[in-house]
């Protein structure tokens, strides 16, 4: 019927057509009329005789069409089907999902990575750890942060992932589409540019690549590029800056060193004071240990860090202790446990653990493992307490730190060389402490379901090497990023 | 593999052993491939994702830093001196001068204040005597040839005080109070405390933002030989703080 119809429509232009070609024949509506009720009366137009017949036919035959096609266009619907059925699915929709992430640090409010200011599903989330004025062998509860990664969308993420960032900023001054650029104008690089890197410029679905024309130092506000490319986009304030030749060296790393310009304590001196204390090839960032330890739900992995490489067999890093006693010990009594303020490192059986009141000091010996968090630790031997140690005495795990005082490896610095994007740390689920389950297809469930929610630790040490003074770590500042990403 | 139906006509007009036959084979071949993994091989090209970054994470270093003031004389800092090398300053006052002369029985003191201008505690601070000679005094006209840094040579103590220079404790010799003169303390603490690793250990200390006070004793024995006149002991006191 529908099919008809459309025929009947298209054969109204042909009538119209005919009666336009027809230029004299009617020279009014009234003719017209006239024609339709007499045709056999109508006197055609001046032709030559045999023309004029078959003129005449056609055009008859073209304004049926054209009164066919008229009534067929205005109100023969359904006219032609006295039966018919039909069946409509109607409202039929497709929709996507979203895949989406948070990122909280300690107890802060979390960020969101659909949040972000560039609207490429990233977002700029705080600091993960701001640690001030330390000094070799100390380690206090600024020195390590619990970050949750949480999946907050409706998809799973098939793989969860930490890297190093690149060198990177943002955007403080917009670039204009079809405009030359000469200069990009950032927030303070975290990390140094060399000459000839490549600079990616991104917001949204776009990006654009420039190669840079001179260094920049970490911490600069300007990035030369050279030959003046146009924009091919306006890119507004904020918009992500990256490095993508970065973190190939120690040199050229996210993490980047900088002489402290303000004292540790009012009054006190401050690194730009000095001059035994070189930036040159990021020390600082070369000193400090970093580990990466996973906790969720109660079991252990070490993701990077000693005990990372290889995987210790419960799961721990080597991560210090500095925590005070929560209950005293009895001068004379042999405790079997040290009831302590939450654990801000691990403890592995066979530990020794020192607690210190004064001059007066003495050291136990772990008789099981005790993770972060945990407010006691078991202690075998039943050594009687040589003092009365009170409560809030200061207790360490000076295995670890005697561990970890010799290690020169498990940096910042070879972080960000080691996992650059192109050697992400792929978190795959832990199946038992220091075991992965590699067979798991989702790495992050989707909101509310599994193992949508994952909590790590991340904590840095300075260490102290035996046999050298660390002089010319004074008064430094490293500064770094981490990343934590998610795919479909 | 057979082209579908509109390539295969392209393929009837421009031959199948063409060169753009084939090119069209493989660029067909390519189409199907992408058009597969576009649709199975989601995981691969990460269709969907999502990132955090943490960043500005940061860590600083405090400093560990001293002066050095003799008396009223200018202060002394570890760093950034003419002479400082690695927050270690040699070019501090002296503390006893060789104009002025000594008689056997007569002490001379010269008070040392060191101040920590860090902001990190010093757990630790020590002292020692990288060296003690002896020589002529310059305008002696006839040295007597003993050497006061040996034994029967110079007395020396290092009081400990408060910031008015009242005594606390005597910490060479140790005693409690007031510090005496003792026979060969000279020649002892040179002997025993004479690099960073035999320091001799004054405790913790001081506190960023707080100082220690001290109080250097020397004199000639009452009983001097007269082999000690015209001479002189050259050395020097090296005070060193540690985290």
């Amino acid at each position: 019927m529908t099919r008809l119809k459309k025929l009947l429509v298209a054969l109204t232009p042909m009538g119209a057509a005919a009666y336009v070609a027809g230029g004299g024949t009617f020279s009014s509506v009234a003719d017209l009329v006239e024609w339709a009720r007499h045709p056999t009366r109508h006197a055609p137009a001046p032709a030559a005789p045999s023309e004029s017949a078959a003129l005449w036919r056609t055009k008859k035959a073209l304004l049926l069409m054209m009164a066919i096609g008229a009534a067929a266009y205005f109100g023969l619907g359904g006219t032609f089907a006295s039966f018919s059925a039909e069946t409509s699915n109607l409202g039929s929709g497709i929709s996507s999902g979203t895949l989406t992430m948070s990122n909280q640090v300690n107890t802060g409010t979390a960020c969101l990575s659909m949040n972000g200011a560039t609207q490429d599903n990233i977002a700029g989330c705080g600091a993960a750890l701001t640690v001030s004025n330390i000094a070799p062998g100390m380690f206090g509860p600024a020195q390590s942060a619990k970050i949750t990664i949480e999946n907050t969308g409706s998809i799973d993420a098939s793989k969860l992932y930490l890297y190093a960032p690149s060198v990177n900023a943002k955007l403080s001054a917009a670039l204009t589409s079809g405009v030359a650029v000469t200069t990009l104008t950032v927030t303070p690089l975290e990390g140094p540019v060399a000459i000839s890197d490549q600079i990616v410029v991104s917001f949204g679905g776009h990006s654009q690549t420039f190669t840079a024309s001179a260094a920049a130092v970490g911490g600069a506000t300007s990035i030369s590029v050279s030959g003046s490319p146009l924009a091919n986009f306006s890119y507004p304030l904020s918009s992500n800056v990256n490095d993508t030749s970065s973190n190939t060296s120690v040199n050229n790393t996210d993490c980047y060193d900088v002489k402290t310009q303000s004292p540790g304590t009012p009054g006190a001196t401050q690194g730009s004071q000095l001059n035994f204390n070189p930036t040159t090839g990021n020390p600082f960032c070369s000193a400090v240990l970093m580990y990466v330890q996973e906790t969720t739900g109660g079991t252990y992995y070490c993701w990077s860090g000693k005990g990372s490489s290889p995987q210790a067999a419960n799961g721990l890093c080597v991560a210090p202790v500095s925590v005070t006693l929560t209950t005293g010990l009895t001068s004379g009594v042999a405790p079997t446990t040290l009831q302590v303020s939450a654990l801000n490192g691990n403890v592995t059986s066979g530990n020794q653990i020192t607690v210190t009141s004064g001059t007066n000091t003495q050291t136990f010996t772990a008789s099981a493992d005790a993770h972060i968090g945990d407010t006691s630790i078991a202690v075998s031997g039943a050594p009687a307490a040589n003092f009365s140690y009170p409560s809030s005495s200061p207790v360490v795990n000076t295995s670890a730190l005697t561990s970890l005082n010799s290690d020169t490896t498990d940096t910042i610095s070879t972080f960000d060389t080691l996992h650059p994007v192109g050697g992400r740390i792929q978190l795959v689920p832990v199946q038992s402490n220091g075991v992965l389950n590699t067979n798991a297809t989702v790495q992050l469930s989707h909101f509310n379901t599994g193992n949508f929610t994952r909590t790590f630790y991340v904590g840095l040490y300075l260490p102290v090497p035996a046999g050298s003074n660390q002089n010319a770590l004074q008064g430094l500042a490293s500064t770094f990023g981490l990343t934590w990403h998610i795919d479909q | 593999m057979r082209p579908a139906g509109p390539l295969r006509s392209i393929a009837r007009a421009s031959g199948r052993q063409s060169s753009t036959w084939r090119l069209k084979k493989v660029l067909l071949s390519l189409i199907v491939l992408g058009g597969l993994s576009s649709f199975t091989l989601t995981s691969a090209f990460a269709l969907l994702n999502g990132e955090s970054r943490n960043i500005g994470s940061s860590i600083s270093s405090g400093t560990l830093t001293f002066t050095n003031r003799v008396n009223l004389g200018s202060l002394c800092y570890s760093y950034s001196g003419p002479s400082s090398s690695g927050n270690a300053n040699t070019a501090c006052d002296a503390l006893f001068s060789s104009a002025t002369q000594m008689y056997p029985g007569t002490p001379a003191t010269s008070r040392v204040t060191i101040a920590n201008d860090g902001s990190l505690d010093a757990q630790d601070l020590s002292v020692y005597m990288p060296s003690c000679t002896a020589a002529a005094t310059p305008t002696a006209p006839s040295p007597g040839g003993a050497d006061p840094c040996a034994v029967a040579g110079a007395q020396f103590y290092i009081q400990e005080t408060d910031s008015s220079f009242t005594a606390t404790s005597c910490k060479y010799p140790a005693a409690a109070g007031s510090c005496t003169f003792a026979a060969n303390t000279l020649f002892f603490f040179k002997s025993s405390a004479n690099s960073a690793p035999t320091a001799f250990d004054l405790g913790s200390g001081p506190a960023h933002g707080q100082s220690r006070y001290f109080v250097i004793g020397m004199q000639l024995p009452t009983n001097a030989s007269n082999a000690l006149q015209g001479e002189e002991a050259l050395f020097g006191l090296t005070w060193r703080v540690t985290t």
